[in-house]
């Protein structure tokens, strides 16, 4: 990128601070992005980057400090003051409306009218028009609820761009995208930029701090602890600026010795469910997972994961034309959540936990029938806050107060609360969706011990993730499913990125692992 | 782009990678942070703001809270219709206060708030599990009607002969609005549409019943015959109206609280209304629990109208269970309480005497007692804003947490 310092920054935040009663979110923070760099900003769970981001979208406003746009100060009261001044957000959670096209959601609240009526042909041209413009393709008269996470967050990139954003604000993009997705994303971004728009990326994700941004600015505890180029700096160097201290090599910490040949703990025989319409969802999955063993699962979005785990955790009651068993330690398993079963689910917001309830209360879900948190008069208060500190302890969630409402808490705290609630409950069966999703580089290390720790006490773990490093991380096992079969099953030696991604896509001639390059992936996971 | 990385603040030169703050603006990033210490400074409490700014933030907070400021709303409004219209609000508040709470009024005013307090708990329970039960009426009148036949045909001792008509009713009134519930999981109605559907006919069955197979003969009036004696509520000592309903209702009332704080149940049914998906996941009967708590709304429904048929005059009178509209009365102090269970019989009161005191208002300051109304309904109104702009606001909060 070329920059002119003698050029103002398209935005800048200065002096931003901002508290959430005791807690200091941010802490007197300067940020500047300059035109057409994408700007990373890193940081541990907690240290104030989506509440910064906030407050350059209007949607906070700061205690102290102020945003400027090309050097000229501004206000802010509302994220449609921001959208008038050319600032864009991408949310994670997207706000579209399902049931409407991609021109619908793209031009809402902004029509192009004729007449006084929507314009939809005018609308469908722009879709069009920005798809070709920044490589951002999506059919215009696609309904949203039947397209793909990657593409739903192409409409939301379409419906800045729409507004005219400059500044284009992206909070974990990534974390709910493929590998795949994520780089097109990246492709786009840069499209973006080259037409002298600036990008704000938040993300956990190292590697694509380095492979994608210009900048990086990391925060600590509300504060800059550190600006570097990311042609001059390293992921260590980032580490170390995030958590002050660098992460040990990426350790596999697979099985070091392979489970007993004994009877399974969880053992799924000839699976086969069928959606509401009738469509086969899983074709016949067979598998089992051993006391002390960790079963991967990979797969393309919508290869049958989703059905498979909430088969496996008894909350998809089995329906009409669906056949097959779910055994646990040899029975069946029954409808409704099964308490041998823990289960951390990927739908952080919509089914792990419950916002508008307070740390402690989501901390003892699942365990509110067991006799230790029995008081005299049903719950026991005292025990129910003694859990929910040693847990906030033991997994260094950070929280004002374990009464506060967990929606209050970092994304990356939240995602701790849920792991630290199923974790702990010493079940047989752990199945676990994603469990690193949003957290921090040194809380991910934590996470992958602690699974590993589950397995070694004779666990047994499914665990899905679309991170093929987290996988060949922890698994001793991968299988890969294919539209909604089994494909293939790959040792975690094994599982190289050419191996598992070729039979991801149902190349299943498997043969010689990768001897090619093009891995993608790498450093501190 | 030129200059090393700067890690917190040891640079060199002063200058960032991004060469901008060349005016010191960086200053602040350059200062030791010493709440580190504890190795989570930045989630202490931060000294000096606990304390006295604490008691004040509290009574802000109780202050600003909604309830207090929609009745304070209510009754400024009020007031100012008062001045419109040619009223003397010194005149008029103290004859409502009166018209309540003096001149042996307060025996009718607690009369009424045994009913309302109940109709309160038929809403606010099944609302805790996110069901609306509007079909309060229709509970109310069946319950009080099987009441009353089964204290008139069934010849029972003292005792017996009251706590069965008040089992049966809220039995029957536990019924009634637990229809609703495979209503909604099997056809997919929600139960605000089907506890309201049911209950039209429900009260007017109660009514055809009343009228008819149980009228008083000869008299032509649409009441049954006096209750036998052995059917008749205690009196509290020292009161003709006030009668075992009262401790009755103040019982279950502290049980259900208490259910609600401290039970597993009340937990899982908080958890259902807060996150229906969430509470599935943890393991709870989300479906049964709905119909439980619809069911429970009912019973205190069904209870109510037997306690009202089992007091004095001891019959049922048609239309005397429905008519004062303590159904109503009840979902707005429900509201009024916004979430808070322990302030619904604080609401409960206050509503009460609202509609007590209006017919002493009209007597003594010559002010139409549908005021009254006007109060509770305005009260309604400011409830109902503050629920939309906190919905508005909590969706943006849900933004704000976009990436979170
Ligand atoms: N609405 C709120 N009310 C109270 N505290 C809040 C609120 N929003 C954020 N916080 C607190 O502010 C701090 C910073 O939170 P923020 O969400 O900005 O972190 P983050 O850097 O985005 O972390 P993560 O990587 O986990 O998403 C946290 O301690 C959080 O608990
Ligand atoms: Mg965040």
């Amino acid at each position: 990128m070329a920059v002119s310092p003698a050029e103002p920054p398209a935005a800048e935040l200065v002096g931003v601070s901002k508290r959430f009663g005791p807690v200091v979110a941010n802490d007197g923070i300067d940020l500047a992005i300059a035109k057409g760099e994408i700007h990373a900003v890193v940081g541990e769970n907690g240290a104030g980057k989506s509440t910064l981001m906030s407050i350059l979208y209007g949607l906070h406003r700061p205690d102290a400090g102020h945003v400027a746009r090309n050097g000229a100060r501004i206000r802010l009261r509302s994220p449609a003051d921001a959208i008038s001044h050319g600032l864009g957000m991408v949310h994670q959670h997207f706000r579209l409306f399902p049931e409407l096209t991609v021109a619908e959601n793209v031009v809402i609240g902004a029509e192009p009218t004729r007449g006084g009526v929507l314009d939809l042909a005018a609308a469908r041209r722009e879709v069009e028009r920005l798809g070709d413009l920044y490589g951002l393709r999506a059919d215009p008269d696609a309904r949203i609820d039947g397209l793909p996470v990657g593409i739903r967050q192409r409409v939301e990139i379409l419906k800045a761009l729409y507004r005219r954003a400059e500044v284009l604000i992206l909070d974990e993009p990534t974390a709910v995208l493929t590998p795949g997705e994520a780089t097109r994303l990246f492709d786009v971004l840069r499209t973006v930029t080259a037409t002298g728009a600036s990008v704000v990326l938040v993300t956990h994700k190292l590697t694509e701090v380095l492979a994608a941004g210009d900048r990086v600015t990391v925060l600590r505890r509300g504060r800059v602890t550190g600006r570097f180029d990311t042609a001059t700096t390293t992921a260590d160097e980032l580490v170390m600026a995030m958590i002050g201290r660098s992460l040990g090599p990426a350790t596999p910490r697979r099985a070091t010795r392979p489970p007993a040949d004994g009877p399974y703990a969880l053992e799924v025989r000839d699976l086969r469910v069928r959606d509401r319409d009738g469509v086969p969802r899983l074709d016949g999955v067979s598998f089992g997972v051993r006391p002390g063993e960790i079963v991967g699962i990979a797969g393309v979005a919508g290869s049958g994961q989703r059905e498979l785990l909430d088969t496996v955790t008894g909350l998809r009651g089995p329906g009409r034309g669906d056949s097959g068993e779910v055994l646990l330690s040899g029975a069946p398993v029954r409808r409704g959540r099964h308490p041998a079963v823990a289960y951390v689910p990927e739908d952080r917001r919509g089914r792990a936990t419950s916002p508008g309830m307070s740390l402690a209360e989501n901390l003892i879900m699942g365990d509110q029938r067991t006799p230790a948190l029995r008081g005299r008069l049903g719950l026991s208060a005292s025990a129910v806050r003694e859990r929910a500190r040693t847990l906030t302890e033991r997994f260094s969630i950070r929280a004002a107060s374990v009464s506060d409402p967990i929606s209050s808490l970092s994304g990356g705290n939240a995602q701790k609360a849920v792991l630290a609630r199923e974790l702990s409950r010493g079940t047989p069966v752990i199945v676990v969706e994603e469990p690193t999703q949003g957290v921090d580089v040194g809380a991910q290390e934590q996470i992958h011990a602690l699974i590993a720790d589950a397995r070694d006490q004779g666990q047994a773990v499914l665990l899905q993730s679309s991170e093929l490093t987290e996988l060949r991380a922890l698994a001793d096992r991968v299988l890969v499913m294919f539209e909604g079969r089994v494909v293939a099953e790959i040792t975690g030696e094994e599982a190289g990125d050419e191996r598992l991604g070729a039979a991801m896509t149902g190349a299943t001639t498997g043969g010689a692992s990768g001897t090619t390059t093009g891995g993608t992936s790498g450093a501190a996971s | 782009m030129s200059g090393g990385p700067t890690v917190d603040g040891h640079d060199a030169n002063g200058q960032h990678a991004n060469g901008q703050h060349a005016d010191g603006r960086d200053a602040n990033e350059h200062h030791t942070d010493g709440r580190e210490v504890d190795g989570r400074g930045v989630d202490g409490p931060v000294p000096g703001r606990r304390g006295a700014g604490a008691v004040v933030a509290l009574a802000g907070r109780i202050v600003l809270a909604p309830a207090v400021l929609a009745v304070a709303g209510a009754l400024v409004l009020t007031t100012l219709v008062m001045l419109a219209v040619g009223v003397d609000p010194a005149l008029a508040y103290p004859a409502l206060v009166r018209g309540a709470l003096y001149d042996g009024n307060l025996e009718y005013t607690i009369a009424a708030f045994v009913p309302t307090l109940g109709m309160a708990l038929a809403f606010a329970i099944p609302l805790r599990a996110g069901e609306f039960n509007l079909g309060g009426d229709g509970q109310m009148a069946l319950g009080g009607v099987v009441a009353a036949a089964l204290a008139l045909n069934v010849t029972l001792p003292a005792g017996l002969g009251v706590l069965l008509p008040l089992v049966a009713a809220a039995l029957t009134g536990a019924l009634v609005a637990g229809i609703s519930a495979p209503l909604r999981t099997r056809l997919g109605v929600p139960a605000i549409v089907t506890t309201l559907l049911v209950s039209t006919p429900a009260v007017a069955l109660a009514s055809y019943l009343v009228r008819f197979p149980l009228a008083e003969q000869g008299t032509g009036n649409a009441q049954t015959p006096t209750l036998p004696d052995a059917a008749h509520l205690p009196a509290l000592a020292g009161s003709e109206y006030v009668t075992l309903g009262l401790p009755l209702i103040a019982l279950l009332t502290a049980a259900w609280l208490l259910a609600d704080a401290r039970g597993v149940l009340g937990y899982e049914i908080r958890a259902t209304g807060s996150n229906r998906e969430f509470a599935r996941y943890g393991g709870v009967a989300v479906n049964r629990l709905a119909a439980v708590t619809l069911a429970g709304g009912g019973a205190f429904a069904g209870l109510v109208g037997a306690l009202i048929v089992l007091g004095p005059p001891y019959r049922f009178v048609d239309g005397a269970l429905t008519a004062p509209g303590y159904t109503f009365t009840a979902i707005a102090a429900v509201l009024l309480a916004t979430g808070r269970p322990v302030a619904v019989p604080f609401t409960v009161a206050l509503l009460t005497i609202l509609s007590a005191g209006g017919p002493g208002m009209e007597r003594d300051a010559g002010v139409p007692s549908q005021l009254t109304q006007i109060v509770q309904g305005l009260i309604i109104v400011i409830v109902a804003v503050f629920a939309t702009v906190r919905h508005v606001r909590r969706r943006r909060n849900a933004r704000t947490e976009a990436g979170a």
